[in-house]
């Protein structure tokens, strides 16, 4: 059994932090597990992703194009440059936000909007769950919790090999104690969005 | 939330990164001193450390650059206990003086310099191969290829620098030090050593007669690693009796085994790469018809191959250059091309914006940059985009005489040929000739913003002015007969606002002045639309810089910005050389109390030591004062108008100066009140196009402040001519 994922997104918006847990609930359930990821410049607002590999050995943290499993992605024009990575009968989860990048702003590069990122990314993918962060996040009373939401989605996937209990108790070893409930209960809002589906 | 570093669990396995794994090897083997100064992506090493030194009686600092922590680290192992350093590949540089005469002292308590390369400078300014600094200055080296094995290795590094007494450099790059993986660790060590210098040893004073002799028991010293890097567990080899082998070093040859049938070919994964272990490769190769190496970077092993009787497929025969780090797809490609590989799926390519990195919403370094390219302020136009309308022409007539007549205009909009059209208006010149040529005095210029002040009780209309102005900004009233120029509308200027080419911006003077830049997050003021710094070259550089071309005859006013740590770090020694020497530069401390790009470690600044110590706080002005620049400013940089000000006098200020731009980064501080965009906001487009802050985006009629990334600084309520731009309580 192998198991490629991208996590996509924008410094900042906890592509590492996410991941992490996720590399964490591989290592309860006896799996090895690899990640490449970038820090430093990345940070400042630009493009961000980590590949995590789950195996019974992985030798390389990278991912070939054409052969993940799964994106996860935090934004659309990301999920959408991640595409390439995408086997293709992949799945795809993606937050429904679209931040424009800066060079949209200054008028260098042609404009786009959320719903037709969205048709490429729909086009580009045989199972895409769209997950509404931001609104889910919203009835919980915190937009912080947006990712957390999507790792719901993510252990919610048929043929996910990881437990349940396993990332709810990486989720409880990463964070902050009075953090805790908060991001278990996003994590079940996520699953639900992906099973109920 | 205990630190996973400090887990006392042997044989259990752990997410480390690269960085903690070396931490933890270093924690295992007993460490006492570590000192590193940040640098992507060595640093979370000493984080890693410092965050549970007091639980392991382990002395860790920040240094303030890369020389001063690995002398640190050589005075702790003198005294006989083990000592890490650790920097960024640029950052052995720094140290270098001090490595290479190490390599002839050697050490007592094991030395390990952890350095971490970066192969396609993901946050670098060169990709070196530190494998040739090991050949250079004769220093072992071990290269891993995984968190496993920068583990393992730093844990044994520790006992050969103590077997050869010599320093060991383990070898990183950023997708092992910045990759995690499951990590097995052990039990830690308990050496019990007291600290002790043995004074009576020549061998740590360098005159010659000691050096020479030093150099040679050195060289003893790597004949005994030569041989021990034959026999060394960190050079695996697995042999399946084939025909083809693969040798290689570091994470390229795990991507390599991981694509390729490992059934298919033997392998000889090299660790402790210098001494190179000859013996052993020899024996590898005796067996094999062809052995292709797989390395990143330089061809190291590649040429250390040379003379074995085995067809060798190196970069060349691969297709493999020297430049970035590997893909699995890229070596793909280059195995299909032996016949080994399928080639790589070639997936359809979006046409996507790309989203390069940029200063945060809130960067007090934006704001800096914006009053140092508005100090100046006049109306720029873009030739490439005027069509010559001259509506411009009625607009400023309509706005200033309150008629449509092109003749009472302050801005002329030229046909220069039949292709090139152009609107000009004052440049505001620094020193500005017209005011200079002036025989009357009539007119005078703006401290605050560079713009012509007529007095028209004194202009007589002689004309001198028209004659000095190099762009032909300056005219006559037809009817008054005075002298016209334009006066930017205080700010808001309707010819702007009205091209419909949008072919007029409002701008300030790039081309009277030269920004040398330095390394740090305002590296990224490079970036448009502020464009401000025009070098990077390394660290402290930008000082020094600036003043040799003032030296060589660059007539623009010289301003060098660097950042509080890069001036603690290398900044300080140019600045004193500038005060001695005496160059018109004027440099720009931007002080966001923290070294904001490697993550926020502390500064000599903050009053906190790695170890989370209170510590001196030592100010930029005072050292600014006593390195003998008279010249010492301070100014907060949200205060645009303020910040102008102060940059108009250092325009006119011959000699050298400092300005320290204080603000701390938005990162580590409390957002303030989110601004909004108001109904007034007509979209001129201001706040997005000169400014660029990422928070503010720009439809056709309006601009619109994105709440969750705002910051707070307010700066752009500043920045916009029309007030549209409100703190969200002030509405």
């Amino acid at each position: 059994m192998t198991l490629d994922l991208i996590f996509t997104g924008i410094g900042g918006q906890g592509v590492v932090v996410l991941s992490d847990i996720f590399c964490e609930a591989a290592l309860l359930d006896g799996f090895d597990v690899a990640k490449a990821e970038i820090h430093g410049m990345a940070q400042r607002g630009g493009s961000i992703s980590a590949h995590v590999r789950v195996g019974e050995k992985v030798l390389s943290p990278l991912i070939e194009q054409g052969k993940a499993d799964v994106i996860v992605g935090f934004e659309v024009l990301e999920t959408a440059r991640a595409l390439t990575m995408l086997k293709p009968q992949g799945t795809v989860i993606v937050n429904t936000k679209y931040i424009p990048p800066s060079g949209q702003l200054v008028g260098s590069t042609k404009p786009l909007t959320t719903e037709a990122l969205l048709a490429i990314i729909q086009e580009g993918a045989l199972k895409v769950h769209q997950v509404d962060g931001l609104a889910l996040a919203g009835k919980l009373g915190n937009f912080m919790v947006v990712n957390t939401i999507l790792l719901g989605a993510v252990s919610a996937l048929p043929n996910m090999p990881l437990k349940e209990a396993s990332f709810q108790e990486a989720i409880a070893s990463r964070l902050k104690e009075k953090y805790i409930k908060l991001n278990l209960k996003a994590f079940q809002l996520g699953r639900e969005n992906v099973l109920l589906v | 939330m205990v630190s996973k570093i400090a887990a006392n669990k042997p044989n259990s396995y752990l997410l480390f990164n690269g960085d903690e794994a070396v931490a933890r090897g270093a924690l295992e083997a007993n460490v006492k001193v570590a000192a590193a100064y940040p640098g992507t992506p060595s640093t979370e090493i000493l984080e890693a450390i410092a965050g549970v030194a007091k639980q392991f009686g382990i002395y860790a600092e920040w240094s303030i650059n890369e020389i001063v922590s690995m002398e640190v680290a050589v005075g702790a192992s003198m005294a006989g206990v083990r000592s890490i350093v650790s920097m960024k590949h640029v950052g052995l540089n720094v140290a270098s003086d001090a490595a290479m005469t190490l390599a002839y002292t050697g050490v007592v308590g094991g030395l390990v310099i952890a350095v971490c390369d970066d192969p396609a400078m993901h946050s670098s300014q060169n990709e070196q191969d530190t494998r040739y600094f090991a050949v250079h200055s004769n220093i072992p080296l071990l290269d891993a290829g995984s968190p496993q094995e920068a583990y393992e290795m730093t844990r044994d590094a520790f006992e050969l620098s103590e077997k050869l007494q010599l320093p060991v450099i383990v070898r990183l790059t950023t997708r092992v030090a910045h990759g995690k993986a499951r990590v097995q660790i052990r039990e830690f060590q308990d050496l019990r050593r007291d600290a002790k210098f043995d004074k009576d040893g020549p061998k740590w004073v360098m005159v010659p007669q000691n050096a020479l002799r030093q150099h040679r028991v050195l060289k003893g010293r790597l004949a005994e690693a030569a041989r021990l890097v034959n026999a060394s567990k960190f050079n695996v080899l697995e042999d399946n009796g084939k025909d083809v082998g693969i040798i290689g070093s570091g994470i390229g040859f795990y991507h390599a085994k991981s694509l390729l049938n490992p059934q298919q070919f033997s392998w000889l994964k090299l660790g402790f790469v210098y001494p190179f272990p000859r013996e052993l490769v020899r024996k590898f190769a005796s067996n094999l018809k062809k052995l292709i190496v797989v390395e990143e970077l330089r061809p190291y092993v590649e040429d250390n191959l040379r003379g074995l009787d085995v067809e060798i497929l190196g970069k060349n025969q691969l297709g493999l250059d020297e430049i970035g780090e590997f893909s699995p797809d890229g070596l793909r490609d280059a195995f299909a091309k032996l016949g080994f590989a399928d080639p790589a799926q070639k997936p359809v390519c979006l046409d996507l914006p790309q989203r390069p990195p940029g200063l945060c919403p809130g960067c007090p370094h934006r704001a800096f940059y914006y009053a140092l390219d508005t100090v100046n302020q006049f109306i720029k136009c873009d030739a490439d985009k005027c069509s010559g309308c001259e509506i411009c022409e009625y607009v400023c007539s309509a706005e200033k005489e309150h008629v449509f007549n092109p003749s009472k205009s302050r801005i002329r909009a030229l046909r220069l040929n039949v292709l090139f059209n152009m609107a000009v208006t004052c440049r505001a010149c620094i020193d500005a000739p017209c005011v200079k040529v002036c025989a009357r005095d009539a007119l005078s210029q703006s401290k605050e913003n560079g713009v012509i002040i007529v007095d028209e009780s004194k202009c007589d209309g002689c004309g001198w002015c028209i004659e000095a102005c190099e762009y032909g900004a300056m005219t006559l009233h037809p009817v008054t007969r005075k002298v016209m120029v334009c006066d930017i509308c205080g700010g808001e200027p309707a010819c702007i606002t009205e091209c419909p080419e949008s072919a007029l911006t409002f701008a300030g003077r790039s081309d009277d002045k030269v920004v040398a830049g330095d390394i740090g997050c305002y590296t990224l003021g490079c970036l448009p639309p502020v464009s401000a710094v025009q070098t990077c070259l390394c660290m402290g550089a930008g000082i020094s810089q600036a003043a040799g071309m003032v030296h060589a005859g660059v007539k623009d006013k010289a301003f060098a910005v660097i950042g509080d740590s890069t001036f603690f770090h290398g900044g300080m020694p140019g600045l004193l050389n500038i005060a001695y020497n005496k160059a018109n530069v004027c440099v720009v401390v931007l002080d966001n109390r923290t070294v904001a790009m490697t993550g926020h470690q502390p500064t000599p600044e903050s009053g906190k030591t790695a170890m989370g110590d209170d510590a001196k706080t030592v100010k930029i002005a005072a050292i600014a004062k006593s390195l003998g620049i008279d010249k010492v400013n301070v100014v907060d940089p949200y205060d645009i108008e303020q910040t102008r000000q102060l940059l108009r006098a250092t325009m006119d200020f011959k000699g050298p100066s400092v300005i320290v731009v204080e603000r701390p980064c938005p990162l580590k501080i409390e957002k303030g009140a989110v601004r909004q965009v108001q109904d007034s906001c007509n979209g001129c487009g201001v706040c997005v196009k000169a400014f660029g802050c990422p928070a503010i985006s720009l439809t056709v009629e309006r601009a619109e402040i994105d709440p969750t990334l705002c910051a707070g600084c307010g700066v752009c309520e500043q920045v916009c001519p029309f007030d549209a731009i409100r703190s969200i309580e002030q509405k």
